[in-house]
């Protein structure tokens, strides 16, 4: 018999090695797509401008912004912890991201946070509950919400309890310039996240919901559900102890590469509701073809992808342990 | 010890009560509101310094709340600003300005004449891009309170795109910074105007002013002034977490019904199809003809923008400005015409129902993409609307849906055939005539025709530049607004019509600045209307 414990430490290194060379062709795609966009930072900012520009001035402008040194410089500058400097905001470009990604995370991670929740525990439920009118009536509700793109979710939310029931705001992440104490503040903050975090939550739900129905009811029909439930265990030990765990793992897998993929993911949830978060430091600077911000944007989301791909490699082996052995032999 | 507390307390409510009947007015402190805030979808235009600022209108206009200028713009005009007044000296070639007393900087700081002769030099050597220095020979101080700026040659824009649009520097700030650009220190921000600049948040797109006391035109009627970034203005004048925003002409009845008071600008900003004269069939006239004839302009407003434009003049200059001329040639809608010129230029019809010579059939390329209108991106349908019309007329049509970045990018390279685009400027002065036709500058707006195959209308072009006689200008800008309309080199199509809401409650009365703020900014945002 093989012991796994010869292979395991070998099989993880393996896998570092893999996720370090994709991190590397990352950083290359990171530098070399930002160029291919078409126009450049002068053009996007003076074109449509009443500034008149000589030839000299211009072609000064355009050797000044595009002092391309190459990959090797880039990434030695990576290296070195610098990101760049954007063109049009004139700081850091670490300083933009860091000041924009606790919005992000505020907003996208709170929102998958609810909507895996309230997915799981609903997708169970009803799952346990089927063929009754419960469950069909979630399942066309959800499949019916699935389809609906979260512009539309985001528009109607805001119509109606913004402009019509003036119950929320409709833009930004707080009050601006409104001298409050931390705790009034933080009220603030929650108060402007209502409406873009439900847009999202109503966007993530309907996912979660199908995919751990789906998958339960896969698992209910199971022989060792049977064997629990001669058992004698009570229904939500079986449920969750024995069920929901074994259906688990779908969801895990599309929660991590949802959060991977949380930079852009609510862009359009931002633009609706002006959420100062990631998403919308993206679209402005590929509006302005702000190449340090895009690249510094680019890189970051995906060096979080492989991340959270690499992390869920040994989630899985937590929450399953079959994983592991059916790759031992 | 309670009776003498009790007498102090009676004497000092008599005395309260006194003052509140007979003590001296502040009338500033009754009016003045706590903060107007602004919303813009935007948000960010760069920090509000001449040199950080972006290159845009929007931007423009929030330096201008923290930097005064000689002169500035009101709803009637040019008002006196940090010169109090002003004349030209033909012989000499010169402006003279008096430069008013009794103004201070932010800092506390008198300002002089010596800070406007060190604003030009200081311009000369670092150059602002907003404001063209080359026609400018010099400065100097005649006396303690007046100046001379000599010229190079006449030039006739000096008063909109010199006197009234270049800030004021303090001199005992910026005679050490070498390097303007990446100057950020909070002295970078002190300027003369109303509001002193407090803060900018690059993420939420938000920016803080605090009213200046100590204003010399007295002190503003709002304590702070916000601008904050919104997604949907309608929403946020309705829910009055704005108090100002530019709107969608269809937002104008429900905010009316609101309460909100509703402005609409004249006719300074058209949509366009730029031509790529340079290359065949559009370096011919007659074939540029023959697409005007083609165009429903009217159809276009119509169908696309529900009917809320007017159809523009086929000489740049808006019907709305002085030096417009009514006799300027119009191209009515005439397919029959069209097709007229297209077979005398001889094009025939194929089996399809579309035109082509000598085998070659007749496809035009036409990009379209989101326009920036006064800071706001906008998309619409025109493209469509065109692409039917043309191929009604016998032309087929490749449209081509870009970004605005990609669309300004390769029509300023020449890698286009036809291009929607669209520009303002055309209430300023007639500079933008310059600007707008001239082939010599390369760069700047990338809506400029860049056509020279006329030399007469490049002379007219130029001549007005430097003619400081107003009638004679006038009769300049005409001709040229004929020539321009004959060859055609780019065909105005409309002017959407520009609107803005603002709550009245807070008693503030905004307006669009007559021929648009400073060079023809034509957003509602003129520090004098938080002022006087």
């Amino acid at each position: 018999m093989i012991r796994l414990s010869k292979y395991r430490p070998s099989r993880q290194m393996g896998l570092v090695v893999t996720f370090c060379l994709a991190a590397l062709a990352m950083v290359y795609l990171s530098y070399a797509l930002p160029r291919l966009l078409p126009g450049d930072f002068v053009t996007a900012m003076y074109g449509s401008s009443q500034v008149t520009l000589s030839e000299a001035q211009e072609a000064e402008l355009r050797a000044y912004y595009t002092n391309d040194r190459g990959f090797g410089s880039y990434v030695i500058q990576l290296a070195c912890l610098d990101w760049g400097y954007s063109y049009a905001f004139l700081s850091p470009v670490s300083h933009l991201f860091l000041a924009a990604l606790p919005w992000t995370l505020l907003l996208v991670g709170l929102a998958h946070l609810i909507s895996l929740g309230v997915g799981f525990f609903a997708g169970v439920e009803v799952a346990w509950r089927r063929s009754g009118i419960l469950e069909r009536t979630m399942v066309s509700g959800m499949t019916l919400l699935e389809g609906v793109p979260e512009i539309s979710t985001g528009v109607l939310l805001l119509l109606i309890f913004s402009l019509h029931l003036g119950w929320f705001p409709s833009a930004g992440a707080e009050t601006a310039y409104a001298d409050l104490s931390i705790w009034a503040r933080l009220a603030g903050v929650a108060y402007h996240l209502v409406l873009p975090l439900a847009t999202l939550v109503l966007a993530y739900l309907p996912g979660n919901f199908l995919l751990t129905r789906n998958s339960m009811v896969m698992v209910i029909k199971a022989r060792y559900m049977t064997t629990a439930r001669a058992k004698g265990l009570p229904p939500c030990r079986i449920r969750y102890a024995h069920g929901a765990r074994n259906a688990l793992l779908p969801l895990v897998t599309r929660f991590g590469l949802r959060l991977a993929f949380m930079i852009t993911g609510a862009l359009v949830v931002e633009r609706i509701y002006a959420y100062p978060g990631l998403g919308t430091l993206l679209f402005n600077a590929i509006q302005a073809r702000d190449l340090p911000v895009i690249q510094g944007v680019v890189l970051i989301s995906s060096l979080m992808v492989l991340a959270v791909i690499l992390a869920l490699e040994f989630v899985y082996k937590i929450i399953d342990p079959r994983i592991d052995h059916a790759r031992a032999f | 010890m309670i009776s003498v507390f009790r007498k102090c307390w009676v004497s000092l409510t008599v005395v309260a009560v006194f003052m509140g009947f007979f003590g001296p007015a502040v009338p500033w402190a009754q009016d003045r509101v706590a903060e107007v805030r602004i919303a813009d979808s935007k948000g960010d235009w760069g920090f509000p310094n001449p040199f950080r600022h972006y290159p845009r209108g929007p931007g423009y206009v929030r330096m201008s709340w923290v930097f005064d200028t000689l002169i500035w713009k009101d709803a009637s005009g040019y008002i006196p600003a940090l010169a109090r007044s002003w004349r030209y000296e033909p012989a000499e070639k010169a402006f003279i300005f008096h430069i008013r007393d009794g103004v201070r900087w932010h800092d506390g700081k008198p300002f002089t004449a010596a800070d406007v002769i060190f604003t030009i030099d200081y311009f000369k050597r670092h150059p602002y891009r907003w404001v063209p220095l080359d026609a400018v020979a010099g400065a100097e101080i005649i006396d303690t309170d007046r100046i001379m700026i000599r010229l190079e040659r006449p030039y006739a824009p000096f008063l909109a795109y010199v006197a009234g649009t270049m800030p004021i520097l303090p001199k005992h700030i910026w005679e050490t910074v070498d390097d303007p650009v990446n100057f950020n220190d909070p002295k970078a921000y002190i300027g003369c105007g109303p509001y002193r600049f407090k803060d900018f948040n690059k993420a939420k797109g938000t920016y803080l002013y605090e009213a200046f006391d100590a204003y010399y035109q007295g002190p503003p009627k709002a304590s702070r002034l916000i601008y904050v970034k919104v997604g949907k203005p309608l929403i946020a004048l309705a829910a009055g977490k704005a108090d100002l925003a530019n709107i969608k002409p269809d937002m104008a009845e429900t905010l009316r019904e609101k309460g909100m008071v509703i402005l609409k600008n004249a006719r300074g900003w058209n949509k366009k199809l730029m031509i790529n004269h340079r290359i065949e069939p559009f370096n011919d006239k007659r074939f540029r003809r023959a697409l005007a004839h083609a165009i429903d302009r009217q159809e276009i407003i119509d169908k696309a923008h529900r009917g809320l434009g007017s159809p523009a003049s086929f000489g740049l200059i808006s019907p709305d400005h002085e030096y417009y001329n009514p006799e300027t040639p119009d191209y009515r809608h005439d397919t029959t015409q069209a097709r007229a010129i297209l077979e005398s230029l001889g094009y025939r019809k194929d089996a399809s129902g579309f035109y082509s010579r000598a085998g070659n059939p007749l496809k035009i390329e036409l990009m379209a993409s989101n326009i920036t209108v006064a800071g706001e991106s906008v998309s619409d349908r025109d493209g469509e609307v065109l692409k039917r019309q043309l191929e009604a007329a016998g032309i087929r049509v490749d449209l081509v849906n870009l970004e605005q970045a990609t669309t300004d990018g390769r029509i300023r390279n020449w890698q286009f055939q036809l291009a929607v685009s669209g520009h303002g400027g055309l209430l300023g002065d007639a500079m933008v005539l310059e600007r707008m036709i001239e082939p010599g500058k390369s760069s700047g707006s990338v809506n400029s025709a860049r056509y020279g195959a006329n030399p007469e209308l490049l002379e007219l072009v130029r001549a007005q530049m430097s003619e400081m006689d107003p009638i004679k200008r006038k009769a300049l800008v005409f001709r040229c607004q004929e020539i321009y309309a004959e060859e055609i080199p780019a065909i105005s199509l409309y002017y959407p019509e520009t609107m803005a809401a603002y709550n009245p409650e807070k008693g503030i009365g905004w307006y669009y600045t007559q021929g648009g703020i400073a060079l023809g900014i034509p957003i509602p945002q003129n520090k004098m209307s938080l002022v006087k």
